[in-house]
């Protein structure tokens, strides 16, 4: 039987410096039975391997120049897009829960975007989750967030000017 | 992706250059060299690479160093290179100094040092382009403003080059012919690749982002700025290369540096259209001090342009080169620099002393470290005494220049105290100044705190 692949392209996010995990396993869950994902990365993207062979793929990579990687993620036996069934992942592969907050900062002058955050964070439980609409690529306030043991994912939006982080209060601190 | 960190040296990098800057125009207001001695006199020679490299340099790769990473969103390569760069630079440029003095005449060693100054500049400046390079090489590929420092750095690779052959020559350690009609010949093209590639093609990249930040203004990558990008790339391969080819083949460099001015011209015509363009469409309409002094100073590079067509068209370039480089160096780059150098020394102490406890305690804003009303007085006295020892110069009368250069002076003396009193969080009052977690910053290195 020949396995039908849906391609998915992640270059351009981790070429913006984004995170694109969550666009992985939302192109992953929404395969069809028996579809298999051929998926298009700057790096070869081992831990993907671990995830995606919990849910049953298994995987064949090659370098297809540039540096660039082109994996062939194949169903197995068992059906595709079953994250129920799947093993627990570890803290930062899993799903997330929904953002219980959410802030535009894209109007605020720098820094006021990483000072509202971080007030946020020091006011929300642990587990939670914030989400922030920012201008730019929050680089000082990635590091603050690590050593807060707060766990991020962020990604330009489509757009090319809006940049979406997710924080998750002391999501990094399991993962440590 | 780690985001980035503070570069420990940047204010090590930032008080040295300050200091050069302050021994220049002391240097100035007491004759020694330009404009109380010719432009091609050693002592101008020495003034000249006090400032250039002191000064301008030093405060560029302070600021490259902690900003190239937030241009790519990538970490530096080496954030342990820093150091031994500023120490290669600093040495390596009091040896060029002396250098220009023994060739004035005052007393020294038997043998040049000058060759050895430029040895050590190469190696300090190859260690800055390497760690810099290697960043902008991971990144791949580059957002515009990145672009235009690549460009700046392949610059200074030039500049250093051309500027370590006259030496080796002045000094006497090369007779190689080739290297013998470089040093006849290629000085514009030395200076052009040092204030033009280096200093002024790299400000232009960063200025692209930093107005864009600072004003909330859309940034620029339409045709405009790729225009800019890619004329004013041409324009230093025209001159340079183009330069060093015609001086090696028997011409001189004349035609390279037309050709190389008229591609230059249109850079900065589509740069400029970029900048008014920042300032019009900012979502911020009051602007902070730094961000209106850098107006300012982008005037003056409007002026030098203009300068440089007219003493051009008339024939007087020659006459007045030293004038139309006062006001490039003066009036745009030092302008720019202390206009950026006010927001980034009081943005990096705040994050310093500030962020490991936002949210947690009561802190000050980055806006409380400075006093704005204050340091607008010395600004506008620093501009207004430059475009005064201009005039006077373009009037041919040293002596008041001179005077200019003095009122100069106070004015950067007084934003370089400015400048200690943030790094010394002086104006920060009230229990909000060192809430606990939190400690004085150092005012010549930034101390971080990992997790």
């Amino acid at each position: 039987m020949t396995t039908a692949f849906v391609d998915l392209d992640v270059r351009p996010t981790l070429r913006a410096g984004g995170e694109p995990f969550g666009e992985i396993i939302g192109a992953v869950n929404a395969l069809a039975p028996g579809q298999g994902l051929r998926l298009l990365a700057t790096f070869k993207p081992l831990p993907l391997f671990q995830v995606l062979g919990s849910k049953g793929f298994t995987h064949e990579a090659r370098e297809i120049g540039g540096g660039d990687w082109e994996v062939l993620f194949t169903p197995g036996d068992a059906p595709a897009a079953q994250p129920q069934n799947a093993p627990a992942a570890a803290p930062s592969t899993d799903e997330w829960p929904a953002a219980v907050r959410e802030m535009d900062n894209r109007d605020l002058d720098p820094p006021e975007p990483m000072v509202r955050i971080l007030a946020a964070t020091e006011a929300m439980q642990a587990g939670e989750v914030l989400c922030a609409l920012l201008c730019r690529e929050p680089m000082f306030l990635l590091p603050e967030l690590a050593k807060r043991g707060h766990a991020w994912r962020g990604a330009f939006e489509p757009d090319g000017t809006t940049y979406r982080i997710l924080i998750r209060i002391d999501g990094a601190k399991g993962a440590a | 992706m780690p985001g980035v960190t503070l570069s420990r040296w940047t204010m090590s990098y930032f008080a040295l250059a300050m200091a050069c800057l302050i021994a220049a125009l002391a240097l100035i207001v007491f004759g020694f060299g330009y404009p109380a001695m010719g432009v091609a006199a050693p002592q101008t020679l020495a003034l000249v690479h006090l400032i250039a490299i002191g000064w301008l340099s030093l405060l560029l790769c302070g600021a490259l160093f902690q900003f190239v990473p937030v241009l790519i969103a990538r970490p530096l390569h080496s954030d342990s290179l820093p150091l031994a760069t500023l120490i290669f630079l600093g040495a390596g440029l009091v040896l060029l100094l002396c250098g220009f003095l023994h060739l004035a005449g005052l007393p020294g060693p038997a043998w040049s040092v000058l060759p050895w100054g430029g040895a050590l500049l190469a190696f300090g400046f190859c260690l800055a382009i390497y760690n810099l390079g290697r960043t902008l090489w991971a990144a791949r590929p580059l957002a515009l403003p990145a672009r235009f420092v690549t460009v700046g750095l392949a610059s200074l690779a030039a500049t250093v080059l051309l500027g370590w052959a006259f030496t080796l020559v002045l000094g006497g350690v090369s007779a190689s012919p080739l290297l013998a009609e470089l040093t006849v010949g290629a000085l514009p093209l030395h200076a052009i690749a040092g204030l033009g590639g280096w200093l002024t093609f790299t400000a232009m990249g960063v200025s692209y982002r930093l107005l864009a930040m600072f004003m909330l203004a859309p940034e620029r990558d339409g045709r405009s700025t790729r225009a800019a990008l890619w004329l004013g790339a041409a324009a230093l391969t025209v001159a340079i290369a183009g330069g060093v080819a015609a001086i090696w083949v028997g011409f001189g460099p004349a035609w390279a540096l037309a050709a190389g001015g008229l591609l230059a011209l249109g850079a900065l015509g589509n740069y400029g259209h970029d900048i008014v363009q920042l300032y019009q469409r900012r979502k911020r309409r009051v602007i902070e001090l730094n961000s209106r002094m850098a107006g300012v100073a982008l005037a003056h590079l409007a002026a030098a342009t203009l300068l440089a067509i007219v003493l051009t068209v008339t024939g007087t370039l020659g006459h007045y080169v030293g004038a139309l480089v006062f006001l490039t160096v003066f009036g745009w780059l030092t302008g720019l620099g202390m206009a950026k150098l006010f927001k980034i020394v009081a943005f990096l102490t705040w994050l310093e002393c500030y962020g490991p406890v936002l949210g947690k305690v009561d802190a000050p804003r980055v806006q409380d470290l400075v006093v704005e009303r204050r340091a607008a007085r010395w600004f506008w006295l620093y501009f207004a005494a430059t475009d005064c020892a201009v005039l006077a110069l373009l009037a041919d009368q040293p002596a008041l220049a001179r005077i200019g250069a003095a009122a100069m002076l106070l004015a950067t003396g007084a934003i370089g105290h400015e400048l200690i009193r943030i790094r010394r969080l002086a104006d920060v009052r009230g229990a909000v100044r060192l809430p606990p977690g939190t400690r004085q910053p150092h005012l010549l290195v930034s101390l971080v705190q990992h997790a």
